[in-house]
């Protein structure tokens, strides 16, 4: 079994994991199973953050050794990082309605979040404006390495202003306020996401690299070759006809 | 003065100039930028108190949003011959760099200049705490100058260039925004400033390492 097959296999099987811990957790006291969104809002705008700064590595790793496969990993992983920053945002506000009762509201973090979004938007926008490989990596890099100063103004947005959202309640210790079945459902969650994460990236890199045999390829037959231009003597006798040619 | 600010100087004088000659920014991109601080009070309602609260953000949403038409103008637009000859003599990319956005930032200052009264005398704001703004004004545009200097390299010779930079330079301008206008308020409230101005500078900072670095591999991907 390839490599590829185990990681695809580890996505599928961590994810069924996840989603019956999420299930098999009770309703939460005051939320009942609206806050069963948790396992997934979270580890989407985790994912997100992982992906970004993935993407600022690859795009400082390219800088410094000019290989390609560096641009390949950094853009890869902003297209799953605005895919999970969508995810985060939709599942936000879904769970916002049944709780805040709005969908949208002007919460520093959310507003920030959707900030996030179109910064990476950009970023993807970026690269698709330039067809050559090069010049866009090289472009692609200094603006995937500029974005980042994005990630710690939505991370610590909570702890600046007063706001509706939560503060977190993970990574701080002294803030814990999980019970322990949700916190073990909820790194289950992160678990199966990560791994998602990296089987999506993998084949996208992968993709990318499909893309530039494609298009080396198309390029190699339109490649005027020397001697086009010159035409091969015919062989073949060509008609003479006596006479006008009306007849 | 060293070789690299002599540099920075003579392209900063280059951009300047042109930019007298034409007159771009003060006949057409600071009379756009008027219309709309007129435009807004017609959209929210002429409630003079509600003016008076929003009118600091009005001003620095427009000088943000509005600015990056002062590093899109057409004056400072450079082709490739123009680039390529640039590159032959010899002019350090960072230097370039360094000129373009000394020039933004002196253009922006005058825009940024420009809309104050007018802003002032459409929303009738609280003037409390207007001596800080020789701090917050040249920190507020010279982070804007450099943000939309480095988007103007990254689009440098693309045909989608002119529509890509106002995406890219609007939601990385968000800190900016938010260090110019809670400095404001901070000052209306009687709240400290200081962590918001430190913002300021670390974002000015960042861009400046960010496009000094940035400009050789930028000025070889225009090329």
């Amino acid at each position: 079994m390839t490599n590829r097959r185990l990681w695809e296999l580890a996505a599928v099987g961590t994810l069924a994991v996840a989603l019956a811990a999420a299930l098999a957790v009770p309703p939460e006291q005051t939320q009942g199973d609206v806050a069963r969104m948790l396992f997934v809002h979270v580890p989407s705008i985790w994912l997100a953050y992982v992906a970004f700064v993935v993407t600022l590595v690859g795009s400082a790793a390219y800088l410094v050794t000019r290989r390609l496969k560096w641009d390949r990993l950094a853009g890869a992983s902003a297209e799953v990082g605005v895919f999970m920053t969508g995810a985060a945002i939709l599942m936000g506000m879904i769970w916002a309605k049944p709780t805040w009762g709005v969908y949208w509201t002007w919460d520093p973090r959310l507003v920030l979040t959707a900030v996030l979004f179109f910064v990476y938007l950009g970023y993807l926008a970026l690269r698709r404006a330039i067809p050559d490989r090069v010049l866009r990596a090289r472009r692609a890099a200094v603006f995937g390495i500029l974005a980042i100063v994005q990630i710690p103004i939505v991370h610590f947005s909570v702890v600046w202003w007063r706001t509706l959202h939560q503060r977190s309640s993970i990574v701080r210790p002294d803030s814990l306020q999980l019970d322990p079945p949700f916190q073990a459902a909820m790194w289950m969650a992160v678990v199966a996401f990560t791994v998602v994460y990296v089987v999506l990236v993998a084949r996208r890199m992968e993709l990318s690299r499909l893309e530039e045999r494609i298009e080396d390829a198309l390029a190699a037959e339109e490649r005027a070759l020397a001697g086009d231009a010159v035409a091969a003597p015919r062989l073949d006798p060509v008609p003479v006809t006596a006479g006008g040619d009306d007849e | 003065m060293s070789g690299f600010w002599r540099q920075a100087a003579a392209v900063a004088r280059r951009d300047l100039t042109g930019e007298v000659r034409t007159g771009e920014v003060l006949l057409v991109t600071a009379p756009f930028g008027a219309i709309a601080l007129l435009l807004i009070p017609m959209a929210v309602g002429t409630d003079a108190p509600l003016l008076a609260r929003i009118g600091p953000g009005m001003y620095w949403v427009v000088v943000l949003l509005f600015g990056v038409l002062v590093a899109l103008r057409r004056s400072a637009a450079e082709g490739r011959p123009q680039r390529e000859l640039v590159g032959l003599l010899g002019l350090d990319p960072a230097a370039r760099f360094a000129g373009q956005a000394l020039a933004n930032g002196a253009l922006l200052a005058v825009f940024a200049a420009v809309l104050g009264p007018v802003a002032v005398a459409l929303y009738d704001p609280a003037l409390r705490g207007w001596e800080w703004v020789p701090l917050l004004m040249p920190l507020t545009v010279a982070g804007l100058a450099l943000l939309a200097t480095v988007a103007g390299w990254l689009t440098a010779a693309l045909d989608s260039g002119p529509t890509l930079v106002p995406l890219l330079v609007a939601p990385l301008a968000v800190p900016l925004l938010l260090g110019a206008t809670q400095v404001l308020e901070g000052l209306r409230l009687g709240e400290p400033i200081l962590g918001w101005l430190m913002l300021l500078v670390a974002v000015d900072l960042a861009l400046a390492v960010a496009g000094v670095l940035g400009a050789r591999p930028l000025e070889e991907a225009a090329r």
